[in-house]
């Protein structure tokens, strides 16, 4: 058996790349595809630079805006995760520099008695977004337990390990064909159970 | 929505998919929306798996409001729903790298540089400058070639201590202007703005000012301080 190989960059850059071509020309919906496959990621880098959720939602907001604004500038010579994290990183810690500065200057404002007109930049109004989350989360946990084990390994192996389809069809001794057929399985098991629990998730 | 199309958009997802698959899929992504939703599902799957975050559906909407405005700040463009009232005045301006604020060594860094750059233009300046500015004005020079006069009403004590005349000495004489030569005034005047510049330089060290310039105007002397 070979070595396990992660996903093959040459891949990535391959897919990502027609990707941003496509939204380079103005396709609008290509570069939607590259928001909703990078989003969690940039989310969850930008949460470890800043506290505030809102905040971080606000960033990742900038941080896409601020790629669409730039493709032209991106030459495809490094992945487009690579140059997508830099610019959220960037946004991130300048973000947090202005608004330390703000918060600096309120409470400054504030000893000197001007409090009406604050902002509150802590109120992230968002506790039941979370707990909506969370109980998303735990259901999506909960199919995949309760998928047959040839589609659990399958999609396991593809999301935790981060194999590719040829690693994993080496692995579990199948073809490469009936490894995409059983990740694409699994993943439509799991949305359904999801769309039948929470009615009117994942419908545009 | 086949499921062929499908397969193509979960392949997609894991950078599986073909060329000819990915265009196939972006073409039906214009008359299909819900295969947006679908690929949306597909990742929010491994990002659960992998511990990632989950991001509200609601960022893509909001990131087409920003793309639509123009250049504006998201922050400011943020939906008015999701916002508390107080939120809603403050705009947020997101800095560039470049433009931070300096830190407390470049602070120092830059006082540093700039007292360097002074304290050497100073001891060139004064070298070249000088002894131009030593000279005796011209009108002296043309009106009394050897003795100018030289009236010092206000500090007359001092002047008569250091010409070697008394200060006890009142008489009419004494009030009127003595004549002194150019020598004696180049040397008296070289001592006394030696003393001010010695004085200067002690007494900006007591103040505490951490410019070099006295001490600079010290070193420029061409005479040394008596």
């Amino acid at each position: 058996m070979s070595a396990v190989s992660q996903s093959d960059p040459a891949k990535d850059l391959k897919n990502d790349q027609l990707l941003v071509d496509r939204a380079k020309s103005g396709d609008r919906h290509a570069f939607d595809l590259l928001v909703l496959k990078y989003q969690s990621r940039i989310l969850s880098l930008v949460t470890r630079i800043l506290s505030n959720p809102s905040d971080a939602l606000d960033v990742v907001q900038e941080t896409f805006v601020k790629a669409y604004r730039s493709l032209e500038s991106f030459r495809g010579e490094s992945a487009f995760y690579t140059w997508l994290y830099r610019i959220a990183v960037n946004t991130a810690k300048n973000y947090a520099s202005a608004s330390a500065k703000l918060q600096l200057d309120v409470s400054m404002e504030s000893m000197v008695g001007g409090t009406d007109h604050l902002p509150s930049f802590q109120d992230s109004g968002s506790p039941d977004q979370q707990s909506a989350t969370d109980q998303l989360q735990a259901a999506i946990l909960e199919a995949i337990e309760q998928l047959p084990d040839d589609l659990c390994q399958a999609l396991t192996l593809r999301e935790l390990e981060g194999m590719s389809y040829e690693d994993i069809a080496e692995r579990m001794d199948c073809p490469i064909g009936t490894v995409r057929s059983r990740i694409f399985r699994a993943r439509e098991s799991v949305v359904n159970q999801i769309q039948a629990q929470f009615p009117g998730t994942y419908v545009s | 929505m086949t499921e062929m199309l499908r397969t193509a958009l979960s392949a997609l997802v894991d950078q599986e998919a073909s060329e000819f698959e990915t265009r196939r899929a972006l073409e039906a992504l214009k008359s299909n929306p819900d295969l947006k939703a679908r690929f949306g599902a597909y990742q929010s799957i491994g990002a659960t798996l992998r511990g990632e975050s989950l991001v509200p559906e609601s960022l893509l909407t909001r990131i087409h409001a920003a793309l639509d405005a123009p250049e504006q700040l998201v922050s400011q463009a943020r939906p008015a729903a999701t916002q508390s009232p107080e939120s809603v005045n403050p705009t947020i301006t997101f800095l560039p790298a470049r433009e931070a604020l300096p830190s407390r060594f470049g602070i120092f860094a830059g006082q540093l540089a700039m007292a360097a750059s002074i304290a050497f233009a100073v001891v060139i300046g004064v070298k070249v400058v000088a002894p131009v500015e030593m000279k005796p004005p011209a009108v002296t020079s043309v009106e009394t070639p050897e003795i100018i006069r030289f009236q010092l009403p206000v500090q007359r004590e001092q002047v008569a201590v250091q010409t070697g005349v008394t200060a006890v000495d009142e008489s009419p004489e004494a009030s009127t202007p003595r004549l002194m030569s150019e020598a004696d005034v180049r040397r008296l005047v070289s001592e006394r703005l030696g003393q001010y510049l010695v004085r200067h330089a002690e007494n900006s060290s007591v103040v505490g000012t951490q410019s070099v310039l006295p001490l600079a105007r010290i070193m420029g002397r061409d005479e040394p301080i008596q």
